[in-house]
């Protein structure tokens, strides 16, 4: 029972605890024994509230209005405010930075019943999308203890992917949230920029960061996505009418051919239930990297300065070098950046002008093996943070919803995912597409096998 | 555009309000030994051709606060 229950979407566990099946406080104490065993693998989490989650769940237990995420365990990355507990942002230099109040987020989801369990690991302060952390450890993937379980929402995606909590939050600006979800066969869901409140989150850069969710399916996502917004998610959309965007340049290319050949099978699956395929040309992707780049370093480098002066000896030496970089580019670079955003922006809204949502794969590789510097896929070669999120920082930059969800499983026992995008605040929409597709695609990510690891 | 030198590093550390990098972080910008960052030079590189780009009256992309 504990691990068929530790692996069930929230539907599901919703259904057990309305039908009285199973008590909230027991599903917590399920989740808390797992934490307690599978913690020193994982590295999933940095710090717990079990003793408060347990109280939580009691008083839930009896009251018979039930929220839309009552009794359901979630974490959140350790950039988020929890009142009373410390922010560390996964870097000795927040060690001792209690929060006094809760993130917005936060609030939402505990407005909406959810039981907070602790705080996930990451890369410290998001920068980098590896998941490595020399502090608290590197979370590996449950389906491959050699390979990286991404990043940099890492502890978050694999809080949930070893059946440690229903579902977690974390921030993605160029990807976090939906590339470690991706690596790791769950759903990442990266709602339209400004949708959801960032107040009382850690920044690494104004203009990127979003909030996301990370769910073992996309009505998962759905639910979490109106605990945060406050929307519910209910549209009447068919596969019949939908017209889906395949980008003609750069996101199919220098791809793992497995997981381009899982994303035609998805074209195949969709236009056989109706829908149109379409080729929509895209902005140039060569320069946007650099772009990213000089936007989020400086914004990173303003927002640490409050720090540096006195802890900077604490910081990593790959997050000071990167503040050092920043430091030295000019302000015309950055407005010129944020320029080229506003053109990419405005390219992308044109796309949609022909296609209700783009399709492509949510990386162009499975979970690299952890201590890889580069990823060779064919002749192509690159850096591994760059190649996780290869495809999905673009629409930090445009700001469109997008999500991952998985579609198949490599030869190497990895999961693969495809990505979809939508219009500028049509995340229900989204949702709701995802959603059909999910259920048309039939797959189901088979559980890892964590056999041997308690 | 010229390669970047060290001494540019140094200059604006000690001549513009800038937080006191180490001589040999800055060294790592300009000739990286460590691996840390190899592209700071590629970087400079791009933003010069991106410079050249006539972007029109396009303004810098809005940012957006939310909070409930």
């Amino acid at each position: 029972m504990n691990e068929s229950t530790a692996f069930s979407n929230i539907k599901t566990l919703r259904g057990l605890l309305d039908s009285g099946e199973i008590l909230a406080v027991e599903l917590t104490q399920i989740f808390a024994e797992r934490i307690n065993c599978l913690n020193q693998t994982s590295k999933a989490f940095i710090s717990l509230d079990i003793d408060n989650a347990l109280k939580q769940a009691e008083q839930l237990d009896h009251l018979s209005n039930r929220k839309i995420l009552a009794g359901i365990p979630y974490a959140c990355k350790d950039l988020f405010d929890v009142e009373g507990i410390a922010t560390t942002g996964g870097s000795r230099v927040l060690h001792d930075n209690v929060a006094t109040q809760d993130a917005d987020c936060i609030t939402q989801m505990n407005n909406a019943g959810a039981i907070f369990l602790g705080k996930n690991n990451l890369h410290e302060f998001a920068y980098g999308a590896t998941g490595e952390n020399a502090v608290y450890g590197t979370p590996p993937n449950p389906y491959d203890q050699t390979r990286l379980a991404g990043g940099s929402s890492s502890g978050s995606a694999a809080a949930v992917a070893y059946g440690l909590c229903s579902t977690a939050l974390g921030t993605d600006t160029g990807g976090s949230v939906r590339a470690p979800a991706a690596l790791c066969g769950l759903v990442g869901f990266k709602p339209t920029y400004g949708r959801i409140s960032t107040e009382g989150v850690i920044p690494y850069s104004w203009a990127l960061d979003h909030i996301g969710g990370i769910t073992r399916c996309v009505a998962d996502a759905a639910l979490v996505f109106s605990a945060l917004d406050g929307q519910r998610v209910d549209k009447a959309l068919n596969l019949k009418n939908l017209t889906v965007g395949i980008p003609e340049t750069f996101f199919f290319e220098n791809a793992d051919s497995e997981i381009l050949t899982s994303i035609e099978q998805l074209m195949q699956l969709l236009t056989q239930a109706g829908a149109t395929m379409k080729k929509v040309a895209m902005p140039s992707m060569e320069y946007t990297r650099t772009v990213s780049l000089t936007v989020q370093m400086p914004e990173a480098l303003s927002y640490h300065s409050r720090y540096l002066e006195s802890r900077g000896e604490l910081y990593s030496p790959d997050f000071r070098a990167g503040l050092a970089l920043a430091q030295n580019l000019l302000a015309e670079h950055y407005v010129r950046a944020k320029r080229f955003i506003e053109t990419y922006r405005r390219d992308t809204n044109r796309a949609f002008a022909e296609v209700d949502v783009l399709l492509t794969p949510a990386t162009p590789t499975i979970a690299p093996k952890i201590g890889v510097t580069e990823v060779s896929i064919g002749s192509y070669s690159e850096p591994a943070g760059n190649a996780i999120t290869r495809y999905t920082s673009f629409f930090n930059m445009t700001g469109h919803p997008a999500i991952t969800f998985p579609c198949g499983m490599h030869t190497e026992g990895l999961p693969m995912a495809a990505q979809l995008i939508g219009r500028h605040y049509g995340d229900e929409a989204l949702l709701c597409v995802a959603q059909l597709i999910e259920s048309a695609l039939g797959f189901c990510v088979p559980e890892p096998d964590l056999s041997g690891l308690d | 555009m010229k390669k970047l030198q060290i001494e540019t590093l140094t200059g604006i550390r000690d001549q513009f309000a800038s937080y006191a990098w180490d001589d040999d972080e800055l060294n790592e910008l300009v000739d990286p030994k460590l691996g840390i960052i190899t592209g700071f030079q590629d970087l400079l590189d791009q933003l010069e051709i991106l410079r050249q780009v006539d972007l029109g009256d396009t303004p810098p992309a809005a940012d957006i606060k939310t909070s409930i």
